[in-house]
C-alpha cells in the first residue's frame, strides 16, 4: 500500500516522466542484451583468473556495468557509445570475438586499441570494470570486498547504506 | 506575505556566516539553496557517488556553463555538457564547504595592497583593496573560533599577525611522513609550517572531533569535525528559531520595483517546478562568484538594463581563479629514509604542512615579485581513481596479469606525496563571466559564459615555486617526481566578478560589499575580491562574510 501511495505522489509531481524513463531504460536493455556476451568477454580478458586482483568473472562486473550505465547519473551519450563500441568490435571480429582463442582476443583488442574509437571504448570498459572492482560492495561488485583486500585499501567509514545517495 | 529581514541566496561559507550572525542578532532570515539537504548522518565514503557522478552537483545536461577559450586566435565557447568540465562545486545545503579539504590560510597584509607594494603589472588589472588586513583580522579570529580551525602558530616572516596567541584547537594528528618532510625542508633551509585546517582535533559543542576516516576532501564529514557552513553555522542558526532554510530552491532573478531596492527574489521549487516570490528588506547574494554575477546579470530590468548594480559596467569582470598547480612523487618501500614503511602506510592521518617561504620573492638574481603558498598532502586516497591511474604503460592500456601486478605493487609498496601551489590569478580583461546569448539552463535562464584566460605571470610564478617543491620531494627520496603548472583555471577556487572599491565608477560593491547602486543588495561571497591573494579562499570568504554581516546588523539596527 505504502509503495503504491508513494508511486501516486511521485506520479502527480513528475507527470509522466517516470513512465517515460522506464521505457527508455528497457530500450537500452534491449540494445544491451545482444552485445552483453562481447562486453563480458572483454572484461574477462582484461581481468583474467589468476591475477593479483580479482577476476571479472568472480566480481559480477558485467551486471555492475549494466546497472551503472543504466542509472540516470550516467552520461547518456557514453551509455550509447558503450553499445556502439561493442557492436563495432563484433563487426571487426565477424561476430566471433567471444569464441576467439586467448591470443586472438589479445590481437583483436590490441588492434582495436590502435583506432581512436577503439582506444576510447576500451578505456571506458576498463574504467567501468575498475569502478565495479573497487567501489563499495553495495553496488553489487567488489564481492566481499575482495577488490579492496587485494590492494589492502579499504573505503572509509561510514559506508553507504543506499546506492547513489538514494537518488 | 512573509517579509524576511534578510534573504540570503546560497548556503555555503558566506551565506552561512551571514545567516548565523543575523539569526543570533534576532533577525528573521531566509536562506535559499538550490541543492538538497544532506544531513551529517547521511554522508558516507561512497567514491562512486561523491567523486565519479554528478550527484552533489547538477547534471550538466540540466545546468551548465559555457567556457570560452582561445583557439587559433578566436574565442570559442564550449558548453560544459560537451566537455564534462564541470564548474559546479557542491550544490547541497552548506555548499562546497561540506566537501573541502579545509587547508586554510589567512591572506597576508600585503595582499590588501598589491598595487602599492608591487606596482602595475602589464596586462593585469591590479588594484589595492578599500580595506586593510586590520579590518579583516578580528573576523579571521572569529572564523577560527566559530568554524573551528585547528593548527599551531609559528612565527614566520610571511605569516600575518594574529590578535590571539595560538589556535584553540591543536593540530589534527599527523602521519609519520611529517618527520621526513620537516627534516628534508630543513636540509634545504626551508621552513615547514603547520597547516591550519578547518577540521576539529577536539570535540566542540554539537560536533565531534575528527575520526580520521582517510577520505576527507570531496566527502561530507560524518562527525561534524569539518568546519562546513552547515555544521558550524547553519545548525546553530536554525537553533535560534530565526532561520527559514529553503533547500531545493533555485533563484531565477532578483526583482526591483524601485530603482534602488530589491523587492523580491523570483524562485523555483526544483521538485515541483512551482514559481514563487520571496520578499525581504535586505538581499544577500552568496551563490559562489561566477554564479552570483550571473544572477545579477540575469536580474536586469528597465532600471538596470545591463544587470543589477552594474552602472560601473564592472559586473562579472575580473573573475579570479587560482594560479599554480601541483606535483607529486612516490615514496618507495625499499628506499624509504628516516621513517618506518608501516608508519607511512598507516591511513587517515594528515600531512598538515605548508610552506610560505616563497609568498613574496625578493632575490638578488630572481628579482622581486609576488609568489605563493604551498600545501603538502598525500595523493587523494580514492581507491578507484588511484587504481585507474596506474592502468597505462607507454600510453597503452595495461591489462591482464600485468595490470594486477602493477596495481597491487602501487598500493602496497609505495605511497605518493603531493604538493599544491597557490599563487595569484592576476585579474585581467580576458577572465570574466557574462550571459551566454543562446544557452539556457533547464529553468529557462541564460547560463554563465566564462572566459578563463590567465595572465602569463601566473604560470611563471607557479613554475618557479614548483621547481623548489620538486627539490623537497627529491630530498625526501621520492621517485618519479613530476609537477604540472598550467594556465587552466581550477574550477573549485573562484572569486571576483563584483569587485569592491570606493569609486562607484570602477567597482560594483562598496567596502561593506553593498551594491553601489542598489541600497539593500549585498554580495557576501568571494565575488568582492579585486585580487585573490595566494592562498585558498575559504578562510577569507568566511571572515569577510562575518564582517559584512556585522555591517548588515548595524544597518538594520538603524532602521
Amino acid at each position: 500500500m505504502i509503495k503504491r501511495r508513494q508511486f501516486l505522489i511521485l506520479g502527480s509531481l513528475l507527470g509522466l516522466s517516470p513512465y517515460i524513463e522506464a521505457k527508455a531504460l528497457s530500450a537500452f536493455e534491449r540494445s544491451f542484451k545482444p552485445i552483453e556476451p562481447t562486453i563480458a568477454a572483454v572484461q574477462e580478458h582484461l581481468f583474467p583468473e589468476g591475477s593479483k586482483i580479482p577476476s571479472a568473472r568472480s566480481m559480477h562486473v558485467t551486471a555492475f556495468l549494466f546497472e551503472t550505465v543504466s542509472h540516470k547519473s550516467y552520461d547518456k551519450d557514453i551509455r550509447a557509445f558503450l553499445i556502439e563500441g561493442a557492436v563495432e568490435l563484433d563487426k571487426r571480429t565477424k561476430g566471433r570475438f567471444v569464441s576467439l582463442s586467448l591470443s586472438d582476443k589479445e590481437k583483436a583488442l590490441r588492434a582495436y586499441e590502435e583506432t581512436n574509437y577503439g582506444s576510447n571504448w576500451l578505456s571506458r570498459i576498463m574504467t567501468l570494470t575498475m569502478e565495479g572492482l573497487f567501489c563499495d560492495p553495495i553496488y553489487g561488485s567488489n564481492v566481499k570486498e575482495a577488490g579492496w583486500k587485494a590492494l589492502n585499501a579499504y573505503g572509509g567509514f561510514p559506508r553507504p547504506k543506499t546506492r547513489y545517495l538514494g537518488v | 506575505m512573509n517579509i524576511y529581514d534578510v534573504v540570503i541566496i546560497g548556503s555555503g561559507a558566506s551565506g552561512g556566516a551571514v545567516a548565523y550572525t543575523l539569526c543570533k542578532a534576532g533577525y528573521k532570515v531566509a536562506v535559499l539553496e538550490k541543492g538538497r539537504l544532506i544531513k551529517r548522518g547521511e554522508f558516507s565514503k561512497d567514491e562512486l557517488a561523491y567523486c565519479r557522478r554528478d550527484l552533489v552537483t547538477p547534471n550538466l545536461f540540466d545546468e551548465y556553463h559555457t567556457i570560452e577559450e582561445k583557439v587559433d586566435g578566436e574565442w570559442v565557447a564550449t558548453p560544459t555538457y560537451e566537455s564534462g568540465w564541470s564548474f559546479w562545486n557542491g550544490n547541497i545545503v552548506g555548499g562546497s564547504s561540506n566537501l573541502m579539504s579545509g587547508m586554510l590560510h589567512r591572506l597576508h597584509p600585503d595582499d590588501f595592497r598589491l598595487k602599492s607594494k608591487y606596482g602595475e603589472i602589464k596586462g593585469a588589472n591590479v588594484v589595492d583593496w578599500p580595506i586593510a588586513y586590520a579590518d579583516m583580522e578580528p573576523y579571521y579570529a572569529l572564523t577560527e573560533e566559530l568554524v573551528g580551525i585547528s593548527g599551531h602558530y609559528e612565527k614566520h616572516p610571511f605569516e600575518p599577525y594574529r590578535s590571539t596567541q595560538n589556535f584553540t584547537q591543536s593540530p589534527t594528528k599527523e602521519n609519520a611522513v611529517v618527520k621526513l618532510l620537516d627534516k628534508s625542508c630543513r636540509e634545504l633551509d626551508i621552513t615547514p609550517l603547520v597547516t591550519p585546517r578547518a577540521v576539529l582535533s577536539k570535540d566542540k559543542p554539537g560536533r565531534d572531533a575528527c575520526y580520521y576516516s582517510n577520505l576527507c576532501g570531496s566527502y561530507g564529514c560524518s562527525s561534524g569535525a569539518k568546519g562546513s557552513s552547515r555544521e558550524a553555522l547553519l545548525k546553530p542558526a536554525l537553533a535560534t528559531g530565526n532561520l527559514t532554510l529553503m533547500s531545493n530552491t533555485y533563484v531565477k532573478s532578483l526583482h526591483t520595483d524601485k530603482k534602488e531596492a530589491v523587492d523580491h527574489a523570483v524562485v523555483v521549487d526544483t521538485i515541483t517546478g512551482k514559481e514563487k516570490h520571496i520578499k525581504g528588506k535586505i538581499f544577500v547574494v552568496a551563490a559562489q562568484a561566477h554564479e552570483s554575477a550571473r544572477l545579477l546579470l540575469n536580474s536586469s530590468n528597465a532600471h538596470h538594463p545591463d544587470g543589477l548594480g552594474n552602472s560601473s559596467g564592472e559586473l562579472g569582470k575580473n573573475l579570479l581563479f587560482s594560479g599554480g598547480g601541483s606535483g607529486q612523487g612516490e615514496l618507495h618501500k625499499e628506499s624509504l629514509k628516516h621513517i618506518k614503511f608501516e608508519d607511512l602506510m598507516s591511513t587517515g592521518l594528515f600531512v598538515n604542512r605548508s610552506v610560505l617561504d616563497w609568498y613574496f620573492i625578493d632575490h638578488w638574481w630572481d628579482g622581486k615579485f609576488k609568489g605563493g603558498s604551498v600545501e603538502f598532502m598525500f595523493e587523494h586516497q580514492n581507491i578507484i581513481t588511484r587504481a585507474r591511474k596506474n592502468g597505462y604503460e607507454n600510453g597503452k592500456l595495461l591489462w591482464g596479469k600485468a595490470l594486477g601486478d602493477r596495481v597491487v605493487k602501487r598500493f602496497t609498496e609505495q605511497k605518493s606525496i603531493r604538493f599544491e601551489i597557490f599563487n595569484d590569478w592576476l585579474p585581467n580583461d580576458n577572465c570574466f563571466v557574462s550571459l551566454d546569448p543562446t544557452h539556457k539552463d533547464k529553468y529557462g535562464m541564460p547560463v554563465g559564459k566564462l572566459r578563463v584566460e590567465g595572465h602569463p605571470q601566473d604560470v611563471k610564478v607557479g613554475k618557479y615555486i614548483a621547481k623548489k617543491c620538486e627539490k623537497i620531494l627529491e630530498e625526501m627520496g621520492a621517485k618519479n617526481i613530476y609537477s604540472g603548472v598550467s594556465s587552466a583555471p581550477p574550477q573549485n577556487l573562484v572569486a571576483g566578478g563584483c569587485r569592491f572599491g570606493n569609486d562607484p565608477k570602477t567597482s560594483v560593491l562598496n567596502k561593506y560589499c553593498r551594491s553601489h547602486d542598489v541600497k539593500n543588495l549585498f554580495v557576501a561571497d568571494a565575488s568582492f575580491m579585486p585580487t585573490g591573494g595566494s592562498v585558498a579562499y575559504t578562510w577569507t570568504i568566511y571572515a569577510n562574510a562575518f564582517r559584512v554581516a556585522d555591517h548588515i546588523v548595524d544597518t538594520l539596527k538603524k532602521g
